[in-house]
């Protein structure tokens, strides 16, 4: 089981958060492939349709959105899809209790925060902490650290 | 301020007006960073915050490799908040490919054995996400010195997971690693180890697990079985104690007690079991039904309606079915995944879970077909299901589980479904099917039917043709033509008489008083005239409707009708209808109008039909007794059907490269498609049907290079819906991209380039359909780019203003 990348962007497509696990093995053009995901997900009505779309021959993607955020992860084929959902739920609830009410502003600005989160909960797309309360006192003493 | 300078640059950004303003401040940027990290005398605070613009630069997706070298100078840094940043932004701008990884080693290895435990774990996170073989060989013993002499779970959590990750890089490190510590140490220590090192260890084993090969030497093995002995009543029991009702707020996710460990070690255990298996270790082996016997436990307690329960029944499942356990734990694992399709009162209509239920069963079908008919029910009622691609599965999973027992039953049920999607409207109805959606749902339907009417017996024929002509009333302006010899050759081959001309008396009864038939109904009855027309005259009936001078009438009536169109197939249809029938009727005037029929064709400018008309005038021109020698009946005919393996997955193969196509993806898929070995089946999939322009478009703009017509296909209070049409004049066009907008007042949803954008020849046309909702009058600006064979790449713009509004 691995992640292969994880992906943010807003309702406009525009990329807030993105971290690549795996060398992007498309030969193509990373922007290429993000315009592409942006495209497959925004296109579909997330309360009606699934959350996850096959994207490659190694790849698919787990997608929710919150609010105005897209949250995406690319993950292998073989994976247990739902699980990932559970992943993505599990960051964005620690990113709120961290920004305290996150909003896409709080993650533009401070981006290299939220990156902090993202490497808290995942290491080389595996992850490594599962419990909020441990990753909030952890980050918070991180913060401090200043 | 250092950090006001990166806030100042993102507002600056975010307020850009227009996407030029955007590009030139960011480029401007760009420039600054990258003339200020040239500068060495610049001072770290000032450095840190032309990284972090760096950093912002990347995330919005400009170039970033000036500065790489620059990241990783900035963790050769005292400060921590240096270390940090230059860590983030090594992570971020470099990938495992590149040479600069070497660059890291020294400083990895120092951060590794760093007093600052912050530091150590900056330099563990950084080396579980960016290894190359030669830094996993290099810096393990580190690692390894950290998982052994840690106090701090934090550092043991990622020392385990970094461990994991340099195993799976080089493989030979296994044979290395103290497995035996996880269990004398880890596992048992007076410490309970948290949920973060539980996880570690489960990837640790799993890297182990999965990187066994032959290669990997005896006492290593047996070294690894020994272990495993002990690991696995220690991964069970913690299995085990997850599954409770007390649940500790720490890890409840949503009424689930961790499901990301339980997760984990379940499929750990798989992995174990797998091994095992291919081992033949027997110490481990005797754990199997306490595993079973766990796993039931868990099928049964763990809540099946939100998310998190279902991510662990769902793993339960496909650990049932990679490991091929007993058959009662099959049919458990069948039945979990039944009840995901289920949307009864009360539980939420939950797409994901119907969609990976369906995915697996699917896959599993073949293995347990009776447990899966079980839940029939629910399988075709996912058939109405919004979404597209649990449509497609359950679609092909209905078909999996057709068998004689049940046939009659689920053709019906498949007609009926087939009824609603072939409605015009139905797009309309669900507006998130696409038209070119619901053609391949169709499509493949009725490929998979007529297959599968093989399995009707002898003593339903008479039902198996009325069904056809069901389907071919529905659909048959739909599907492609070439399914239509697959619908003649079952009625052809249909042997009890009796039953088959009133069916067929009937269907040719509706088709030659309906004018509006589809074309499909009128290629059959065009065919059965040729064929049975002195049979059918011979039909007892009351209605006068079939005798000789209507059938004539009704060739001669298609024939012109054709000409306007230019439907060569019809025209080929109708000339050889024409001949049959000439040699079996009498009346003088019909059989004058049928020659004129295949005369009238002697000049046409298309050279094959041309050909048919005069070698037919020569057959028709025979005496009597020599022309039904030469026109007979069709024998029976015996299908050669192409076996093709792959059936399975071409479904979701051709949906899969829809779903691209969709997002103008370069045609590589399509063209796997089209050059794979060619089974029959697959020419009525690959979608290289020529588009022709329909009669009432009108021409919106030339060019050089492309005419572009469009056609109103409905225009109704609030939506419309137009078809644009492009035609190719000049040399081949690639990669012809469309982009159109409206008023503001409108929505506009532009569907993909069919059947392709690539390729497109000289006089070919291609399609795209616009769907407008909204009001106001409708206006359109469209912006063409392509590439021409000749001319290279090409963009052209213009305006249009239809006469309509909405």
């Amino acid at each position: 089981m691995s992640i292969r990348f994880i992906l943010c962007f807003n309702k406009q497509g525009v990329v807030r958060l993105i971290r690549w696990y795996v060398g992007n093995e498309s030969s193509g053009d990373t922007q290429d492939v993000i315009a592409q995901i942006y495209r497959l997900i925004s296109s579909k009505d997330h309360k009606r349709h699934s959350n996850f779309v096959e994207f490659s021959e190694t790849t698919k993607l787990v997608y929710k959105r919150y609010a105005g955020l897209y949250f995406v992860m690319g993950v292998d084929l073989r994976d247990d899809d739902p699980i990932y959902l559970s992943h993505i739920h599990l960051f964005v609830e620690v990113l709120d209790s961290f920004f305290g009410n996150v909003c896409e502003l709080d993650i533009v600005f401070n981006f290299y925060k939220a990156y902090m989160v993202m490497d808290e909960m995942f290491l080389g797309g595996e992850i490594q902490e599962v419990s909020k309360d441990v990753l909030i006192e952890r980050l918070g003493t991180l913060d401090r650290l200043e | 301020m250092a950090a006001s300078s990166l806030r100042s640059f993102i507002k600056d950004v975010r307020a850009a007006k227009t996407l030029a303003d955007e590009r030139s401040i960011v480029t401007k940027q760009s420039a600054k960073v990258r003339t200020k990290l040239r500068d060495d005398h610049l001072p770290h605070s000032k450095r840190r915050t032309n990284i972090q613009k760096l950093l912002y630069l990347y995330i919005l997706g400009e170039k970033t490799h000036f500065g790489q070298v620059e990241c990783i100078n900035l963790i050769a840094s005292d400060q921590f908040v240096d270390k940090r940043l230059g860590y983030l932004a090594t992570n971020l701008l470099l990938d495992e490919q590149q040479d600069l990884l070497t660059l890291l080693t020294n400083m990895l290895n120092n951060d590794l054995t760093h007093l600052n435990k912050y530091i150590v774990s900056l330099a563990l996170m950084t080396l579980g996400s960016l290894s190359s073989n030669e830094l996993a060989r290099d810096l393990y013993p580190d690692v390894e010195a950290i998982m052994q002499s840690s106090k701090d779970p934090f550092l043991l959590k990622k020392a385990l997971q970094v461990v994991a990750k340099l195993i799976c890089k080089d493989a030979s490190l296994l044979e290395i690693f103290p497995l035996g510590f996880l269990t004398t140490n880890i596992l048992s220590s007076g410490l309970l180890p948290t949920h973060g090192v539980w996880l570690g260890v489960c990837k640790v084993l799993t890297a182990i697990l999965s990187n066994i090969t032959s290669e990997v030497p005896e006492p290593t093995i047996n070294e690894i079985v020994q272990q495993l002995k002990v690991l696995t009543p220690q991964l069970l029991s913690k299995l085990s104690s997850l599954n409770t009702k007390n649940l500790e707020p720490a890890f409840d996710v949503q009424g689930v007690q961790d499901p990301f460990l339980q997760c984990e070690l379940i499929s750990t255990l798989k992995w174990i079991f797998k091994i095992s298996t291919e081992l033949d270790a027997k110490d481990v082996l005797s754990f199997t039904d306490k595993f079973s016997d766990l796993l039931t436990q868990l099928a049964t307690n763990t809540d099946t309606h939100k998310n998190p329960g279902q991510a662990v029944l769902y793993e339960i499942t496909r650990t049932i079915f990679d490991l091929n356990m007993s058959q009662p734990l099959r049919i458990l694992g069948i039945n979990i995944l039944g009840n995901f399709l289920k949307t009864g009162k009360g539980v939420k209509l939950n797409n994901n879970i119907k969609y990976v239920a369906l995915n697996t069963l699917i896959d599993v079908v073949k293995r347990e077909p009776d447990a899966v008919q079980r839940h029939r029910t629910f399988i075709s009622s996912c058939l109405y299901d919004p979404d597209i691609s649990i449509k497609f599965r359950s679609l092909e999973l209905t078909f999996a589980i057709l068998n004689e027992d049940n046939l009659l039953e689920l053709v019906k049920e498949i007609i009926c479904f087939l009824e609603k999607i072939a409605n015009p409207n139905f797009d309309r109805l669900s507006p998130y099917v696409d038209i070119d959606d619901s053609k391949d749902l169709i499509v493949y339907s009725v490929d998979h039917l007529i297959e599968k009417f093989d399995l009707y017996p002898e003593s339903k024929e008479s039902e198996k043709l009325r069904n056809l002509f069901k389907i071919l009333g529905v659909v048959g302006g739909i599907i492609n033509l070439d399914t239509i010899n697959e619908f003649l050759i079952t009625i052809n081959n249909i042997t009890k008489w009796a039953d088959k001309i009133g069916i067929l008396f009937e269907m040719l009864q509706a088709t030659i008083s309906n004018d509006r038939a589809n074309i499909g109904s009128q290629l059959v009855s065009i065919w059965c005239i040729g064929e049975y027309a002195d049979i059918l005259l011979k039909f007892e009936s009351n209605d006068k409707v079939i005798n000789e001078i209507s059938m004539a009438n009704y060739l001669l009536k298609l024939d012109s009708g054709s000409r306007i169109s230019n439907n060569c197939l019809l025209i080929h249809y109708v000339m050889t209808a024409a001949l049959k029938l000439s040699s079996k009727i009498s009346e003088p005037a019909a059989v004058e109008r049928l020659r004129q029929i295949i005369k009238s064709h002697s000049k046409d400018p298309n050279l094959s039909i041309q050909t048919k008309s005069i070698q037919y005038e020569l057959i028709f021109n025979q005496p009597n007794n020599v022309k039904r020698l030469m026109l007979t009946a069709m024998p029976k005919f015996n299908r050669n059907r192409v076996v093709n393996n792959d059936e399975q997955t071409q479904l979701r193969k051709l949906q899969h490269q829809q779903e691209n196509a969709k997002s103008n993806t370069t045609a590589d898929l399509l063209l796997d498609l089209l050059s794979e070995p060619a089974p029959t089946k697959n020419k009525n999939k690959a979608p290289a049907q020529h588009v022709v322009l329909p009669e009432n478009s009108t021409l919106i703009n030339e060019s050089n290079q492309l005419e572009v017509y469009s056609f109103p296909v409905s225009i109704v209070e609030g939506n419309a819906h137009f078809e644009l049409y492009f035609k190719n004049k000049g040399p081949e066009v690639t990669n012809l991209q469309s982009l159109c907008a409206v008023p503001k007042t409108q929505k506009l949803i532009l569907g993909q380039i069919h059947p392709s954008h690539n390729d497109i020849g000289i006089n070919q046309f291609v399609k795209q359909s616009l769907k407008i909702s909204g009001s106001g009058n409708l206006k359109l600006r469209v912006k063409l780019s392509y590439t021409s064979r000749d001319g290279g790449p090409m963009t052209e713009q213009f305006d249009h203003k239809f006469n309509h509004s909405i």
